[in-house]
């Protein structure tokens, strides 16, 4: 049975795998598709014959007519080396090779020949890209601060964050993924400030990757991550090419993906993601005190209905007589118990979520105001909520939307749950029997190996200047102790500490 | 000795929430009355002779482990022999899972106690050594930060101490040293249940990064817990009479009571809820401790021990019905303990000690 299912499978594996071994081959099997094109031209002046072979939708006609055609058919050209000299295009191969053959017409050059039967041909770019213009931040909108966001492109991108960079410092390493999609995917850090050891290990992660159609850095973040099984995202995304420059600055590593809008940072911290990069173009104490803010509703969103599951539930008379009466008031007439209640209220405001988030902007808002006012009132008015529970609810659903990054909003959201049914099972014990659950999950979860709750804990005094508060930027003196940087001091902290005396 | 690699150690001055957080656990909720019943309210003076006691002990094991250069397993086989150190070394693993038993039994009655009543032994404890589980899978350095958090985040309890200010009555400890200096040790003594933990110290050693500079943040950590005991006593002396403390068995919890804020009453169920947080690196800790003991004597890996010493600890809680048993085992882990810190450690401390001198004459 085993070797019959064996014979069954090899045919078809060679029939998929074998690669062309001659040029003609290829040209053969890539004309079985209708947007492959040859056309046959004839130098007049030298009464040379050229093959010409692309794929259609990749090239830029354009290009071809004007650097490519009129060059072939105007100059004396008799060998493959007169085109390369007399092609002024950037990117001109002579190569015999059929796998580069075949990886560059992918990506849109042009293949030319003297003989159709010829192995050896030139390759010239003439990459046709259809990109859309930088646009300003949607997900990481700033107030202030620069308006420029990533777009799908990667050369545009690299370009975004290089002019910000002018340091020959600044690497770039350039890797394929993907057996079917090839897409090129670029890791960028500063020599001699990143860590040696952080960019090795992302470089291997990187490269062990098999997979293949790689569609945005969203599935790298995935399948590199340390702990597959966590709701939380231990890479950070960005859409602001500033934030990336600033993070490299620091000592970390970006991974940009072609054919995606977002850059990832690694590695990475809880706190990193609630604070949002406005922040360091805001005064300090403003910025902390914004941080703090963000803090506080984290926890309140994920701990306010199941605080207000368990009080109901098992411990009202924690709650003060004059407060108790007003909950009674609001809850007089419910028929269900709280758990329901609150499931409910919950349930809905992920469906607006949800609902919202797929439709066309416009539709999107209506469906918000019209469902929150309408459903919350009308249930509150048909005595299946109370109005202080609808209170918590939306109150809630705004804190979660605090979180400057939108993955880690979802999984705030997504923690809810498990502290309410905790709740509902031992009241307030369960919640703190969850948040333990929690806080082991953290403690145990890294990215890229270094842990995810740094600086808290592992405790690190010194980087905590910009983690919970920020500090201002003469504090800043040196980066971040988490990453090992291999320049730790970013300017001279005595000077720009220096107090001066009065009158000077 | 298979030596531990630099990334799973940890840094010295967390050696500080790792032996406060292992001393701190279920006996702060309740060692007012158990201390108050011979020393009265000198008992106090015996919070404070404790401590010092605990500083002796564990200063003997700093140069128990620094001779031996490992845990205490080494430390057993070099002082000892192979067999008769690794029977004792076992012995140290029942006494660490009777800990976890305790603590987990002691608290799971505190709940059914005062919150609910209903609560069925098992199906919390087999909550709670899941939980466990998943945490020491983690490993040591994860324990650790367990440690960590039960001491900073639930730091917030302390403040709500000074309610009971409002009714206190200092002059109630006087006059001082009315009881005899037997009775205060006696106190002392008893006080040993409620400063135990510091002694997970002998396993975990390997793990810290610069011990001389750790010695002095283990120190510092027994000092500070000290002195908490000792103005939580003070604190519990002046608010309740000596005859009304005698009929409070969590005497911090029925203080609690008193607290209010406009929007919480009855702040006791908070503490207990909170206090999840506080007993879990005990029980983590020490479930470590022994499992990675098994591992070091019998060479079995630590996953399977872990599991089942969480099996033991779940059956054995639950065998556990009454009061009166769960008092017998405090008893009886309190005075093992007692011995064990002031009778096998100094011996230990003076075996190896002489052991040294010979060796190194030879």
């Amino acid at each position: 049975m085993f070797r019959g299912f064996r014979r069954d499978k090899t045919p078809n594996q060679r029939k998929e795998q074998r690669p062309a071994r001659t040029t003609w081959e290829l040209l053969r099997i890539l004309g079985q598709s209708m947007d492959f094109e040859t056309q046959v031209l004839k130098n007049p002046h030298s009464q040379q014959h050229f093959w010409i072979s692309y794929i259609l939708p990749l090239i830029d006609f354009e290009i071809v007519q004007k650097n490519i055609l009129s060059y072939l058919l105007y100059s004396p050209i008799q060998t493959l080396k007169d085109i390369e000299q007399a092609i002024p295009v950037e990117d001109v191969i002579v190569t015999s090779n059929v796998t580069i053959i075949e990886e560059k017409l992918h990506e849109g050059y042009v293949l030319i020949q003297l003989n159709e039967w010829a192995n050896e041909g030139v390759l010239i770019k003439a990459q046709r890209n259809v990109i859309r213009n930088i646009s300003i931040p949607e997900v990481e909108f700033s107030v202030v601060g620069p308006k420029e966001a990533f777009i799908e492109s990667l050369e545009t991108n690299l370009h975004l964050v290089r002019k910000r960079i002018p340091s020959n410092r600044l690497t770039i390493k350039m890797l394929k993924v993907g057996s079917l999609s090839k897409t090129s995917i670029a890791v960028l850090y500063i020599e001699g400030i990143a860590d040696e050891e952080n960019v090795n290990t992302v470089m291997q992660r990187i490269s062990d990757i098999e997979f293949d159609e790689v569609i945005d850095s969203s599935y790298i973040e995935q399948i590199i991550s340390d702990n597959h099984n966590s709701p939380f995202p231990q890479l950070l995304d960005t859409e602001r090419p500033d934030r990336v420059a600033s993070i490299l600055a620091e000592g970390k590593i970006a991974v940009i993906v072609d054919g995606s809008p977002h850059a990832l940072i690694v590695p990475t911290t809880l706190v990193e993601f609630f604070s949002s990069f406005e922040d360091y173009f805001l005064n300090w104490y403003i910025a902390s005190f914004f941080r703090l803010i963000r803090l506080f509703s984290v926890a309140f969103s994920i701990l306010i209905t199941p605080i207000y599951v368990a009080a109901l539930n098992y411990h009202y008379e924690m709650i003060p007589r004059d407060l108790l009466g007003t909950l009674v008031t609001s809850r007089r007439e419910i028929p269900l118990p709280p758990i329901l209640e609150a499931l409910f209220l919950e349930l809905t405001i992920e469906l607006l979520r949800e609902a919202g988030a797929r439709l066309p902007t416009k539709v999107g808002q209506t469906i918000g105001i019209v469902g929150g006012i309408v459903i919350g009132t009308a249930s509150v008015e048909a005595g299946l909520t109370s109005n202080v529970l609808l209170i918590l609810v939306a109150l809630a659903a705004l804190a979660s939307f605090t979180t400057p990054v939108y993955k880690m909003g979802n999984t705030i959201r997504l923690m809810r749950f498990p502290f309410l049914l905790f709740a509902e099972l031992w009241g307030l014990l369960g919640v703190v029997f969850c948040f333990c659950f929690l806080m082991g999950h953290l403690l145990r979860l890294t990215s890229l190996g270094r842990p995810f709750l740094e600086p808290i804990y592992p405790l690190r005094i010194a980087d905590l200047k910009d983690a919970l508060i920020r500090l201002p930027f003469s504090k800043q003196a040196r980066r971040p102790k988490q990453l090992r940087p291999e320049q730790p001091i970013r300017f001279s902290a005595k000077k720009a500490n220096k107090k001066k005396d009065i009158d000077e | 000795m298979q030596s531990i690699p630099e990334r799973l150690k940890i840094s010295p001055f967390l050696v500080f929430f790792t032996i406060s957080s292992m001393q701190i656990g279920i006996g702060i909720l309740g060692f007012q009355r158990v201390i108050a019943k011979s020393a009265g309210y000198d008992a106090w003076i015996s919070v404070i002779l404790a401590g010092i006691g605990a500083h002796l002990s564990l200063a003997m094991m700093y140069s128990i482990l620094q001779k031996a250069n490992g845990s205490i397993v080494e430390a057993n086989q070099q002082l000892f022999g192979k067999w008769i150190g690794n029977i004792l070394s076992i012995l140290l693993v029942l006494y660490y899972t009777g800990m976890v038993v305790a603590v987990l039994r002691t608290y799971i009655e505190v709940i059914q106690v005062w919150m609910f009543p209903d609560l069925e032994t098992w199906v919390f404890a087999t909550s709670f050594m899941l939980l466990t589980i998943y945490i020491v899978s983690g490993g040591f350095r994860v324990v650790v930060g367990v440690c960590f958090f039960s001491i900073i985040l639930p730091s917030y309890l302390i403040l709500t101490f000074f309610y009971t200010f409002e009714y206190a009555n200092f002059r109630m400890l006087l006059p001082i040293f009315d009881h005899s200096i037997f009775s205060i040790l006696k106190a002392a003594k008893d006080m040993t249940l409620t400063i135990l933990g510091f002694e997970t110290l002998l396993v975990y050693y390997p793990f810290i990064k610069n011990v001389e500079q750790s010695k002095k943040w283990a120190h510092f950590s027994v000092f500070s817990t000290t002195i908490i005991y000792a103005v939580i006593a003070v604190i519990t002396f002046a608010y309740f009479s000596e005859k009304q403390l005698q009929k409070h068995i969590w005497a911090t919890l029925s203080m609690w009571k008193i607290v209010e804020m406009p929007f919480i009453e009855r702040f006791e169920y908070l503490g207990i809820a909170n206090w999840t947080i506080i007993i879990l690196p005990n029980v983590c800790l020490a479930a470590w401790c022994s499992s990675r003991i098994v591992k070091q004597v019998a060479n079995i890996r630590q996953k399977y021990v872990l599991v089942a010493i969480a099996a033991i600890c779940v059956t054995s809680a639950c065998l556990l019905k009454n009061r009166n048993s769960i008092e017998l085992l405090n008893d009886v882990l309190g005075s093992i303990g007692f011995y064990f810190l002031y009778g096998f450690i100094p011996l230990t401390f003076i075996w190896s000690h002489i052991l040294h001198k010979v060796r190194k004459k030879a």
